[in-house]
Formats: structure tokens, C-alpha cells, sequence
């Protein structure tokens, strides 16, 4: 015990002399390490967190996860990540294109910037899969973010299919990931849009909690999750050019959307109650 | 030096029979000086001008010094008779300084760029125009993409006078070499500058007592060595290809990593105090940041230096981290970059 206090203060005090390891995505694997401890109690303790289908996730080579989400906050990528972590033969940290609102937020962006998120912009993903990274996208953007509680787990419109263009042109497997659990964390009960507009903030959610208790009102509710990665479905076979069939790009996302709405179903049946 | 444009029809200067014979203006700076001395060692070049109102701080063997203020019309005549085929463009100004008011900067960068394209058109040798510009085009914005690459220049409106000074200085060479195919139009877009001998925003940053950062924000930086900005103008003459070309060392670093290492006291600000405590420090008599630097401390930028290395062919010998390195290791024990001369 004493010998690992040393060791973190050992650590703190190297890092303020500006010596950690930062990709040019301004990933700082070193400090994944040092939060892992947290992320293990919310995995373990908080969530709950069963996982199934994780040799679907390559140990190497790019490859593109695709999942559901609801709330601002990265909860689902973190728990997928964590999840690749534990249970992979050869765990990886995947990156994950984040909201963008996220990133003018003091602290938050700084946080997400260092645990592996980047910008949504397909700009960044294709970047990212062109150097063989495992890339974690959120298609229903900004409305899955702010998607009503009674509305969850019903997918929203997968955008114009952008992520299935950067797949296609990188060549990336994609894999549909269902996580069930996430979208109980923050129960969105009703909206501020005057609040909304003067932050700026794509919508200000109401939740039992938030904004009533405060930053304590951040803390997500502890349901239960499970997170199911699917098979792969390979689009290196279409080639480079099918990025710009708009046809195939629609069906391809309507596949995914159809494969993880179905994957969200079979789970909410095997979870259960949410939050015993 | 065989050089070959990647697009279009290969520029045919008289490089391949006589030698070249090169004009570089803003010569009296830190990059125009040290491109002079590097290009009078070449004896691909058999003329070597150097065109500004300062005379070069260093000592230059075979360099004709042309006095001229590029903002005069006067440059007009004086370009044609140097006969050259290429013109480095050295004379844009990034930030108001002492002794320079915005109105000022303004002028130099683009009246200035306007005579100087005036004075190419009545200079028929002209092949090659190589910009010393600025990536500060691509602005700093929170939702960029992690890293611009050229053709995404005008994604964001141009919010400063500075990006804007840059904005009508690309659009005059564009349209220049529109009307002139048969010129070569290189526009390099520069990532902020550092190196132990260069007197440039990073340095003057680094140099305040203590460094104002956005309270909450850590913007990863990228930086180009001041070796390899003279190098990337150098490889730009050699091998001039068409359109933008990002300058930069590989890789990036977060502004508080920077401020770590070179050991400086950071003062986190609430975004709204920001500006009054930075002119605040100005007022007191330390180093200006100007409104694009205020940006790039809060949202950071990358670009993609794919074109450079490849088409070019230009391999920057320093990442920004060895950058970063090269210049803590070189500016220990001198003095405060504020009171050092302009070399």
C-alpha cells in the first residue's frame, strides 16, 4: 500500500515536470492508467457491467465501433473501452469521436481529449482509422444525446450514414455495438431551452437530479448494463469508390441501425430490471 | 536542382541552364536573412536580392540589399530589372508589435503583397513565388478537426484581422496565378515558430513572469522548428508545387506539458478575465499576445503536413516536442527573448 502511495506521488510529481507520454491527438495513455481504478469501480460496483461478443473487437488493424448513446458525458465509450480492457485477450484503447459541444467545456474537453476522444467530424475518424486505430462512433449525434426518457433505447436516425462513408473509404470492418444500461443514467425528464441558448449548449437536460443537487446531479444512476459487440461487417471488399454510392451508404447504415436496435431489444429482455 | 511542379505544367525556369536568380523580401528578418545566407552558398543561384526597409542583422557575402518599403509603388521598378525567376514572399507581418500599429501591420501584408505581384507582372522571368504565410488562416476553433489539411481553409469564418490580412493575401496569389499559369505559386502555411535563436509569440509567451492559460483548457499546440521553417522555405524553392502547403512539425503537444517543461508559472484565467489581465501584462511593459495567439491558447490547432513531406518532400528534422526540447535546452541562461535583437 505504501509502496503504491509512493509510486503516485512519484508519478504526480514526474508529470508536473511536463514528462507523460501525449499521441498528437493529445491521448495520454498514462493517465487512462491512473483513472482506470475509478472506471473499474463504475464498471464493477456502479454498472454492473456484463459483456458478450468481445473477440468481435480485432486486437489489431483498424476497425470502426459503432454503438448507441444517450447523455453528454462519454459514460458508454468509457464502460466499452473498460469492457475491451477486461475481458480482451488483447485489450486496445479504442478512440471515440465525441459531441462537439463537449469540447468547449473548461476541464470536460481537456478529460475527454486525454481519455481518447476527438472531435465528431469524419475528418478525425478517417485520420484516425488510416493509422490503424480502433475508432468508437456514436451515429445518432445529437439527438441520441438528447433523447427524452421514455424514448430510450429506440435508435434515432443514423444521420446521413457519414460514418458508413469513412468506413467504406478506410476499408474499416464495422462493428455494431448494443449497450443497454446507458441511457437509464441520466433520466431525461424535460428540457430548458431559455438555459440552453444563453450556455450556448446544444439543450439543457432536467433529470430527477439535474441541475436540483448541483454537480452532484451529474453523478449517472447506477442501472445495470450490459454491452453486446456484433459481428463484423466487412466493407473492404466494396472498395474506396463506395463511399460515394449513396444507395449502398444508406443501406449499409440502415443494416447497422437494424442490428444494434435488435441487439437492444434481446438485452433489455436478458438484463432485466434496470436498476436491481 | 531539377525541380518539378506536382500539378499543372512543370515550371521551366532558367535553373537548368544558367543559374537561378532569386528575390527574397522581408530579408531584414530572422527567416529572409538566414534564407539569404543559405541560398548565396548555393551555386544554383547566381543572384540572390534581399528586398526590406531593415538591412539584414547578419552578415551576407553576395546578397544585393535592396532599401525599399514593399507597401511603395516604387517596388514596381525595381523588381523587373533584377531579372529574377523567383520571389520568396518573407514580408508578412503576424503580430502588431512595438513600433507597429494593426493599421500598419495590415499595409505591409497586404498593400505590400499587392505591389509586390504588381511588380511580377512586369518582370516576364518569373516562374516561382513561394509565400512565407501563416496557418493561422484555419483559425482556432473548438469543433475543428484535429488536424486541417489545405483544402480546408475557409471552413470557419475568418474572425481576426490577421486571419483576414492572410484570407486577401491567398486570394491576390491565387488569382495571380490564375492570370499567370505559367507561374508557380507555393503558399506555405506556417505553424507558429520556435527555436533558441528566434524572437517569435511562443517565445515572447514563454517569457511573461508568469503565463496566463484559459482556466479549464488545455489546447494542444503544434510548432514548427525555426531550422525547419528555413529548411521548408529552402525545399520550396528547390521543388515549387502548386496551391497550400501546411508547415509543421510532426506531432503535437498540450499547452500545459509546454508550460511544464520549460518550468514556467502558469496562471489559469475564467475565460472572460483573459483579455484584461493579458493587456494588462502588456501595459506593464511585457510581451503582447495578439488576438490569434489568445485563440490558439485557448482551442489549439493541428494541421496535416501530408503534402509537405510528400510532394515537396520536405521531412521537418524536428517534431514539435523536439522543438519544444531544442529551445528550452537553447534559451537557458540568455536573456528574456523580449530584450534580445531582432537577428
Amino acid at each position: 500500500m505504501e509502496g503504491e502511495v509512493h509510486e503516485l506521488v512519484r508519478a504526480a510529481l514526474r508529470r508536473l515536470g511536463g514528462d507523460y507520454p501525449e499521441d498528437e491527438w493529445g491521448f495520454d495513455e498514462e493517465f487512462v492508467r491512473m483513472v482506470e481504478p475509478l472506471l473499474g469501480l463504475l464498471h464493477d460496483v456502479w454498472w454492473r457491467v456484463s459483456t458478450a461478443g468481445v473477440a468481435n473487437v480485432p486486437a489489431r488493424g483498424r476497425a470502426m465501433l459503432v454503438a448507441n448513446h444517450a447523455g453528454i458525458l462519454p459514460w458508454d465509450a468509457m464502460m466499452m473501452s473498460f469492457a475491451i480492457q477486461r475481458r480482451h485477450t488483447q485489450p486496445r484503447h479504442p478512440r471515440f469521436l465525441a459531441l462537439n459541444w463537449a469540447f468547449e467545456l473548461p476541464y470536460v474537453s481537456v478529460a475527454i481529449r486525454k481519455l481518447g476522444g476527438v472531435v465528431a467530424s469524419p475528418h478525425n475518424a478517417s485520420r484516425l482509422l488510416e493509422q490503424d486505430r480502433l475508432v468508437a462512433v456514436f451515429p445518432e449525434g445529437v439527438k441520441g444525446t438528447g433523447k427524452p426518457f421514455r424514448e430510450r433505447y429506440r435508435l434515432q436516425r443514423f444521420g446521413r450514414g457519414g460514418f458508413v462513408e469513412v468506413a467504406l473509404r478506410t476499408g474499416a470492418p464495422i462493428i455494431p455495438v448494443a449497450v443497454v444500461g446507458s441511457e437509464e443514467i441520466y433520466p431525461k425528464l424535460g428540457e430548458a431551452p431559455v438555459l440552453a441558448r444563453l450556455l450556448g449548449a446544444p439543450f439543457f437536460p432536467l433529470t430527477p437530479t439535474f441541475p436540483w443537487l448541483g454537480p452532484l446531479g451529474a453523478v449517472p444512476l447506477p442501472s445495470r448494463w450490459r454491452i453486446e459487440f456484433c459481428e463484423p461487417i466487412e466493407t473492404a471488399g466494396y472498395g474506396r469508390e463506395a463511399a460515394e454510392d449513396r444507395s449502398l451508404v444508406l443501406e449499409l447504415s440502415e443494416r447497422v441501425r437494424d442490428i444494434i436496435q435488435g441487439k437492444l431489444l434481446e438485452n433489455l429482455v436478458k438484463r432485466g430490471p434496470a436498476f436491481l | 536542382m531539377k525541380t518539378s511542379a506536382t500539378e499543372g505544367p512543370g515550371p521551366s525556369h532558367g535553373a537548368d541552364v544558367a543559374g537561378r536568380r532569386i528575390l527574397i523580401t522581408g530579408v531584414g528578418s530572422f527567416f529572409g536573412a538566414r534564407l539569404a545566407r543559405r541560398l548565396e552558398a548555393d551555386p544554383d543561384f547566381e543572384y540572390v536580392a534581399g528586398l526590406d526597409t531593415r538591412p539584414p542583422g547578419i552578415e551576407l557575402r553576395r546578397t544585393e540589399y535592396i532599401h525599399a518599403d514593399i507597401r511603395d509603388p516604387a517596388v514596381a521598378g525595381l523588381v523587373p530589372p533584377t531579372r529574377v525567376d523567383t520571389i520568396v514572399h518573407n514580408q508578412i507581418v503576424r503580430r502588431p508589435g512595438p513600433g507597429m500599429s494593426s493599421a500598419a501591420m495590415h499595409d505591409v501584408n497586404v498593400i505590400g503583397s499587392l505591389q509586390l505581384l504588381a511588380a511580377c507582372e512586369k518582370t516576364p522571368e518569373i516562374r516561382n513565388l513561394v509565400v512565407r504565410g501563416s496557418a493561422g488562416i484555419y483559425g482556432a476553433e473548438p469543433h475543428a478537426p484535429q488536424f486541417f489539411s489545405e483544402d480546408m481553409a475557409r471552413l470557419y469564418p475568418l474572425r481576426t484581422r490577421f486571419q483576414r490580412d492572410v484570407g486577401e493575401i491567398e486570394n491576390l496569389f491565387a488569382t495571380h496565378s490564375r492570370r499567370h499559369p505559367h507561374v508557380v505559386c507555393t503558399m506555405l502555411r506556417y505553424q507558429p515558430a520556435i527555436g533558441p535563436s528566434l524572437d517569435s509569440q511562443v517565445a515572447r509567451y514563454l517569457s511573461l513572469p508568469v503565463a496566463p492559460t484559459y482556466l479549464g483548457f488545455d489546447p494542444r499546440l503544434q510548432l514548427v522548428h525555426e531550422e525547419d521553417g528555413l529548411e521548408a522555405l529552402v525545399a520550396a524553392v528547390h521543388r515549387p508545387v502548386r496551391g497550400a502547403v501546411n508547415v509543421a512539425g510532426p506531432g503535437t503537444i498540450g499547452l500545459s506539458r509546454l508550460l511544464r517543461m520549460a518550468r514556467r508559472m502558469s496562471l489559469p484565467v475564467l475565460g472572460p478575465l483573459f483579455g484584461p489581465i493579458a493587456d494588462g501584462m502588456r501595459r506593464a511593459g511585457h510581451a503582447e499576445l495578439s488576438t490569434d495567439f489568445r485563440r490558439l491558447l485557448r482551442y489549439g490547432r493541428g494541421v496535416d503536413t501530408h503534402r509537405l513531406q510528400h510532394e515537396v518532400g520536405f521531412n521537418p528534422s524536428f517534431t514539435t516536442l523536439a522543438a519544444v526540447q531544442d529551445y528550452i535546452s537553447g534559451s537557458a541562461g540568455r536573456p528574456a527573448p523580449a530584450s534580445r535583437a531582432l537577428a
